[in-house]
C-alpha cells in the first residue's frame, strides 16, 4: 500500500509541474499510438461479439436479430452444460492445487537459504513454455502403459490409472497437467509477500513458544490475504478459459468429457460453424467467470472476518 | 527438495526421451539416461515444415513484441507524466479490458480478418496481438516513479514532450523495457488460440500450432513418429522461451509481480 501512496505522490507530482503551462495535446497523439490498435483489434470485436450473440450469424449471409435465441438454446444443449460443469471441475481442482502447492514450495523456498534460487527456477520454468509443450510432455508422462507417474505411483500399488483415455479420469489428468504449467506465477508472488512479513513477529511467537505450524497459521496466514486472494482471482479466470491444454491433450474427449467451455465454443464456431451461438456461449462463459470471482472475493471476506 | 526436484522431471524426462532410439521409448522400467544416444529425432521433425513455422514464430513474435513495447512506452510515458484530460480514465479503461475475456471478440475478429482477405497472412497473426495492455502498466508504473528534474531541465530549454521522451526518459527506462519485452515476447511466442484459428495454411503456421500436430488426439504425425520424435520436436519449441527466461529470470519476475497480472 506504501506503493500506492507514492505512486500518488509522484503523480501529484509530475501535474504540479507539467500543468504550470497548458494541456498536453501531445499526450492524446502518444496514448493513440497504443489506443488505435486496441480499439480495433480488442474492444470492437468485443462489443461486436456481443451483437452476434443475438444473432443467427453463420459465416455466409448476414446476421439476423434472433433475440435470446442462442441463450436459450445454450442452457438446454447437454454439451455446452457439461462444458459448463467440467470448467468449474477444473476450477476445484486446479485453483487449490495452485495456491496449496504454491504456497508451501514459497514457504519452503522462503526458509531454505543455499537452493532457493535453483528451486525457483525450476519451479517458475513450466510457467514460460506454450501449451503445446506442456500438452505433449504430459500426455507421455501420463500415458497409461509406459508413463512415467504410473511408473512411480505403481511402486505403492496403485494404478495403472488411465489417466487420458478414461472418461473418469481425464479431467484430472488434463489438470494435473494444468497445475505444473500454471504454479509458477501463483508460487512468485507468494515469495514476493512472504519477503514482505516481518521477521520479528516471528521471533516473538517462538519465544512465547509457538511451533511452526502454528506461527503460519497467526502470522503468515493474515499477513498474505490479500495476495492469496488475487492468486486465486487469477487463477479462477485462467482455469475458467482453459483451451489449449485440452485441445492438445484429449481433443476433450472421451466423450467430451475433459471439454472446456472455450472448447466446445471453438467447436461451434469453426468446426459447426454457428457464430452467433458460439459467440452467446462466450458471453455466458464470461458472466459465470465474473460470478464466479465476485463469490470468492465475498467467501475470502467473510473467512478473514470470522 | 525432493518435491522441488520433481518439479523438473517431466523436462528431463522430455530431454531425455528426444534422445532415444524410438525402439527403445516404451520400456517396462524408466530409463532416465538413453540407453543409445541419437539424434535421429531432431532429424526426422526436420521433414516437417519445422523452419518454415519457426521462421513464422520469429517474425510474429518478434513484430508484435516490437510494436507492442513501442506502443506501451508512449503510451506509458503519457500517461504517466503528460498532463491532459481523461487520462485517468484512459488507463482504468485498459486495465479493466483485462477482465474481459478476448474470446468474446475472437470470433468476430476471425470474421473481419477473413472479409479483408487477411486469414493467414502475417498482419492477420500479429495486428490482434500487438495491444498488451500489461507493457503499457509496466512503462506507466516506471515512469510514474521517475525523477523529474531531469525533464525540468530539458523544459526549461524548451524541449517539447517527444524529444524529452525520446532523449530524456526512453533511454533510462531499460529495466521496464526489458521486462516488459521478456514477457510479452514469451506470451506472444506461446500464444496459441489466434494463431490456431487464423492460420489456415499449413506454411503459415507457428510453432506452437504446428507442432501441436505431433499430439496423438489432434494431429496424424505422432502416429506414424511416436513419442521420442515429438519430444524431440518440443524441446526445440522450447528451448527460445526457456533460454530467455534463464537469461534474463530477474526481469521475468520483476515485471510479473509487479502487477501480478498475466496475459
Amino acid at each position: 500500500m506504501a506503493n500506492d501512496e507514492q505512486t500518488a505522490a509522484a503523480e501529484t507530482s509530475a501535474v504540479a509541474f507539467v500543468g504550470r503551462s497548458k494541456i498536453d495535446w501531445t499526450g492524446y497523439a502518444f496514448v493513440a499510438a497504443f489506443a488505435v490498435p486496441f480499439l480495433l483489434f480488442n474492444v470492437a470485436p468485443v462489443l461486436f461479439g456481443i451483437y452476434v450473440g443475438f444473432t443467427d450469424w453463420a459465416i455466409i449471409g448476414e446476421p439476423n436479430w434472433i433475440g435470446l435465441d442462442n441463450y436459450r438454446e445454450a442452457l438446454h444443449d447437454t454439451w455446452f452444460k457439461q462444458a459448463f460443469v467440467n470448467v468449474l471441475l477444473y476450477a476445484l481442482l486446479v485453483v487449490p492445487g495452485v495456491v496449496v502447492l504454491g504456497l508451501s514450495f514459497a514457504l519452503f523456498v522462503n526458509r531454505s537459504w543455499p537452493l532457493s534460487g535453483l528451486a525457483r527456477t525450476i519451479l517458475f520454468t513450466p510457467n514460460v513454455v506454450s501449451a503445446t509443450v506442456i500438452g505433449l510432455v504430459w500426455v507421455w508422462v501420463l500415458d497409461t502403459q509406459f508413463g512415467l507417474l504410473n511408473h512411480y505411483l505403481g511402486w505403492f500399488g496403485i494404478g495403472p490409472i488411465p489417466w487420458l483415455t478414461s472418461a473418469n479420469w481425464s479431467l484430472i489428468g488434463v489438470s494435473i497437467a494444468s497445475i505444473w504449467w500454471d504454479l509458477g506465477l501463483g508460487f512468485v508472488l507468494f515469495l514476493a509477500a512472504l519477503q514482505d512479513v516481518p521477521k520479528d513477529l516471528y521471533e516473538a511467537a517462538s519465544i512465547d513458544g509457538a511451533g511452526f505450524i502454528r506461527q503460519q497459521f497467526a502470522i503468515t496466514l493474515p499477513h498474505i490475504r490479500p495476495t492469496i486472494s488475487m492468486v486465486v482471482t487469477l487463477q479462477i479466470i485462467s482455469t475458467m478459459r482453459i483451451f489449449s491444454q485440452v485441445y492438445v491433450m484429449t481433443n476433450g474427449g472421451p466423450a467430451g468429457s475433459s471439454a472446456s467451455v472455450i472448447f466446445t465454443i471453438y467447436q461451434s464456431a469453426i468446426v459447426r460453424n454457428m457464430l452467433g451461438y458460439a459467440s452467446a456461449c462466450s458471453v455466458l462463459l464470461f458472466l459465470a467467470v465474473l460470478a464466479v470471482t465476485l463469490l470468492q472475493r465475498l467467501v475470502l471476506r467473510e473467512v478473514a472476518h470470522a | 527438495m525432493c518435491f522441488v526436484l520433481a518439479w523438473a522431471g517431466p523436462f528431463l524426462w522430455m530431454v531425455s526421451t528426444s534422445f532415444k532410439l524410438p525402439s527403445q521409448v516404451m520400456t517396462r522400467d524408466i530409463e532416465w539416461i538413453p540407453r543409445t544416444f541419437t539424434l535421429q529425432n531432431y532429424v526426422a521433425v526436420l521433414k516437417y515444415p519445422i523452419a518454415t513455422w519457426a521462421l513464422n514464430s520469429i517474425i510474429a513474435a518478434t513484430i508484435a513484441t516490437g510494436l507492442c513495447i513501442a506502443a506501451s512506452a508512449l503510451a506509458g510515458y503519457a500517461l504517466a507524466r503528460l498532463r491532459f484530460p481523461g487520462r485517468k480514465l484512459i488507463f482504468m479503461i485498459f486495465l479493466a479490458s483485462l477482465m474481459i475475456p478476448p474470446e468474446i471478440g475472437v470470433v468476430p475478429l476471425l470474421i473481419g480478418m477473413i472479409r479483408m482477405d487477411w486469414a493467414s497472412t502475417y498482419q492477420g497473426l500479429i495486428l490482434p496481438t500487438v495491444a498488451n495492455v500489461l507493457g503499457v502498466y509496466i512503462f506507466r508504473q516506471f515512469f510514474l516513479t521517475f525523477p523529474r528534474e531531469l525533464e525540468e531541465a530539458a523544459i526549461v530549454d524548451g524541449a517539447g514532450p517527444l524529444r524529452i521522451f525520446w532523449s530524456i526518459a526512453l533511454p533510462l527506462a531499460r529495466s521496464p523495457a526489458i521486462a516488459a519485452t521478456v514477457i510479452v515476447f514469451t506470451l506472444n511466442w506461446n500464444n496459441f488460440l489466434w494463431p490456431l484459428l487464423i492460420t489456415f495454411d499449413e506454411d503459415m503456421k507457428t510453432l506452437p500450432v504446428g507442432i501441436a500436430a505431433f499430439a496423438p488426439v489432434v494431429g496424424t504425425h505422432t502416429q506414424m513418429e511416436g513419442y521420442a520424435v515429438a519430444m524431440a520436436a518440443v524441446t526445440l519449441l522450447c528451448i527460445p522461451s526457456v533460454a530467455l527466461f534463464l537469461l534474463l529470470q530477474r526481469y521475468f519476475i520483476a515485471g510479473l509481480s509487479a502487477g501480478g497480472l498475466k496475459g
